[in-house]
């Protein structure tokens, strides 16, 4: 066998339902499918399933890497001998757009980085990720978050669409070996589909109304200085408290950890399960202390770890853009319109309009 | 892109740090009504032999069928042989663990924490500062700071609590306040009993004994553990006095799940209390919101 070294390929669409079925013979297949007007990551038991052309799912591919509860040990109250309890198996997590592979990445820093989880190692260690690009729509704020492109995100193959064919980019050996095995799929890139691929970032690009995008300059100064803002807490007169923002957050890592036991006390099972920020008992403390009582302060945490704390945790901004807090929140709060009010886009609007009519 | 994956996946399986160790109760000491000290020691020897901390750091305790909880650990590094844990009786899990006796067996893992910053108070005064059960963290740096006496300045305790009744490790403060080489001032809150008035220097708050203490601030390291409303007073009137922020060192308490910066609830500001603290210099209250 020769040698392997490829840098991309090309993959016609025509192929895609071939190529899909080639990475379910090869591992436990996760892909986007239809449900209702919404879509899903869902394991894949016919390809004819996958939707490629979604804008996003409800929850992040988080739930695949973190299950939302996940037990970590077993132990009889007698021995205190303690099991590990997770199962891993081998995955390949198809149709990940960009933001969910750089959310991906914030989460491999927050597990790997300092005292690794090794369930979380041993997970990712088996999961192959192959991305998809996308178009955005009103909810979509990658450009301002600097992650609408898969660049810096740990990924093994991203298809970018450039019209009849994708541009296959291979980011790792996990994902030259998956190409070489479905070599018969793809096709060598020529000329014209780099010159594609490359115009595919400026053709994205426009596709964002850039009037709407939230400033995220120096977003970790101005919410450390607007922390005593009045818009923490008209946004938190129309939050709800559920927590949705949090769930369906694909960088949120929170969790609580339970002991379990069975009916006579004897077997018990640690569990941890996916909390929220937004709920009162995650800062309340044995004696009844909350340390974070009210709900404005709660909606302040939301987005004071997002750009304050995570920066300074993982050096890294805790938000990809991908607009499910916003499109999800049963509220209809918009983190971008809370940034935009943060940064005074109304007190703009107001004081101009104050000059302009002194100036008449 | 593809070395940040490989950098952070293609590391052997580390030693799984949710993972605690088993360790039996070897003795317990009933303190004050709702409070008892636990003494423990692992069964694996090599874990007792190697064990090692800094005054201030916590553990993570699992009590049996209960869960987890992060416990101060209250005696001192230079005492090996015994890890030592003061609880309150205060909620679901410590009532478990107040329910069973020497020879049950329970799992820690740790310690955890950044602890008092030690190296760089030596060679210099030291005010302790602790109020009801803050005690516990500093008993460990206390007993280190005596240990190893000849490498600090003068020392102050500074004690208070609600009444004798609730005054811990009764013996060791008593035969602390007849050493000369450190002092103890001691306030109680209430003033009841014939017992009360001969404990208490004086009867207040634990404020009204800072003024007390003969140190130079440019020269002292305070250490400062208490419930969670005491600390702006004493912070205050530390600063009034002269004590410089950044030599102030406030032990904090907060909601924890993993102790390693993982599960996110013990947020302060941007910081992990389990990880960037839990012990934060009084400096930190400028960056960190909502620290005290």
């Amino acid at each position: 066998m020769d040698f392997h070294i490829e840098r991309a390929k090309v993959l016609p669409k025509s192929n895609l339902a071939k190529f899909l079925e080639g990475l379910k013979n090869l591992s436990t297949l996760i892909a986007p499918v239809k449900k209702g007007d919404k879509f899903i990551f869902s394991e894949i038991e016919k390809v004819s399933d996958v939707a490629v052309n979604y804008t996003r799912t409800i929850l992040p591919p988080k739930k695949f890497l973190v299950p939302y509860r996940r037990e970590r040990f077993s132990y009889s109250t007698d021995t205190l001998q303690f099991n590990k309890e997770f199962k891993v198996r081998d995955q390949i997590i198809f149709g990940v757009h960009s933001c969910d592979l750089h959310g991906i990445s914030i989460l491999d820093s927050v597990y790997l980085k300092e005292n690794p989880d090794p369930r979380y190692l041993e997970i990712r260690k088996r999961t192959v990720l192959i991305g998809i690009s996308c178009m955005p729509d009103e909810f979509c704020f990658c450009l301002s978050t600097g992650t609408a492109f898969p660049d810096g995100a740990n990924w093994d193959l991203f298809l970018t669409d450039i019209g009849a064919d994708y541009f296959v980019t291979i980011g790792s050996p996990k994902g030259d070996e998956i190409v070489l095995k479905l070599r018969k799929l793809f096709k060598d890139i020529e000329k014209k589909d780099l010159y594609l691929y490359k115009e595919s970032t400026s053709k994205k690009k426009k596709a964002f109304k850039l009037e709407k995008l939230p400033d995220l300059e120096r977003i970790s100064q101005l919410i450390e200085l607007e922390y005593d803002s009045e818009v923490w807490k008209e946004g938190s007169e129309r939050c709800l408290g559920c927590g949705t923002c949090t769930n369906v957050c694909p960088t949120c890592f929170c969790y609580t950890s339970v002991d379990v036991p069975t009916l006579d006390g004897k077997k018990v099972k640690r569990i941890e399960f996916t909390t929220s920020c937004q709920y009162p008992y995650y800062s309340l403390v044995a004696g009844g202390h909350y340390f974070k009582p009210d709900r404005a302060s709660r909606f302040k945490h939301r987005y004071y770890h997002k750009f304050v704390g995570y920066p300074y945790q993982i050096e890294k901004l805790g938000c990809v853009g991908c607009g499910r807090c916003s499109a999800e929140c049963p509220a209809g709060i918009s983190i971008v319109e809370t940034i935009n009010r943060l940064r005074g886009i109304d007190e703009k609007e107001l004081r101009e309009a104050t000059e302009q009519a002194s100036s008449r | 892109m593809k070395k940040s994956l490989e950098k952070l996946l293609n590391k052997p399986l580390p030693v799984d740090p949710f993972m605690p160790q088993r360790a039996v109760i070897t003795d317990i000491e009933e303190l004050a009504p709702d409070h008892k000290k636990f003494s423990f020691a692992f069964c694996d020897e090599s874990v007792n032999d190697s064990w090692n901390h800094i005054p201030g750091q916590f553990v993570m305790l699992t009590v049996p069928g209960a869960g987890e909880i992060p416990i101060s650990i209250c005696s001192s590094p230079t005492r090996k042989g015994t890890v030592e844990l003061t609880v309150r009786k205060v909620g679901r899990k410590t009532e478990v663990l107040h329910r069973l006796k020497p020879g049950d067996y329970v799992a820690i893992r740790g310690p955890y924490g950044n602890g008092f910053p030690v190296g760089i108070m030596e060679g210099h005064n030291v005010l302790i500062i602790a109020g009801g059960l803050g005690i516990a963290p500093l008993r460990s740096l206390i007993w280190y700071i005596l240990d190893r006496r000849h490498r600090f300045k003068e020392v102050y305790i500074l004690y208070g609590t609600r009444s004798y009744e609730y005054v811990l490790y009764k013996e060791e403060l008593k035969r602390l306040r007849e050493r000369n080489d450190l002092k103890c001032l001691y306030t109680l809150d209430k003033f009841e009993t014939e017992e009360d008035r001969r404990w208490a220097d004086r009867k207040g708050l634990l404020t009204e004994l800072i003024p007390m203490v003969e140190l130079e601030p440019s020269e002292t390291f305070v250490a400062v553990c208490g419930p969670p409303v005491a600390y702006r007073f004493i912070g205050k009137e530390l600063l009034k006095h002269g004590y410089p922020e950044s030599q102030i060192f406030v032990s904090l308490e907060r909601k924890m799940e993993c102790g390693i910066g993982k599960c996110g609830h013990c947020q302060i500001g941007y910081k992990f209390a389990c990880i960037d603290g839990p012990v934060f210099p009084l400096w930190d209250t400028k960056n960190l919101p909502e620290m005290i």
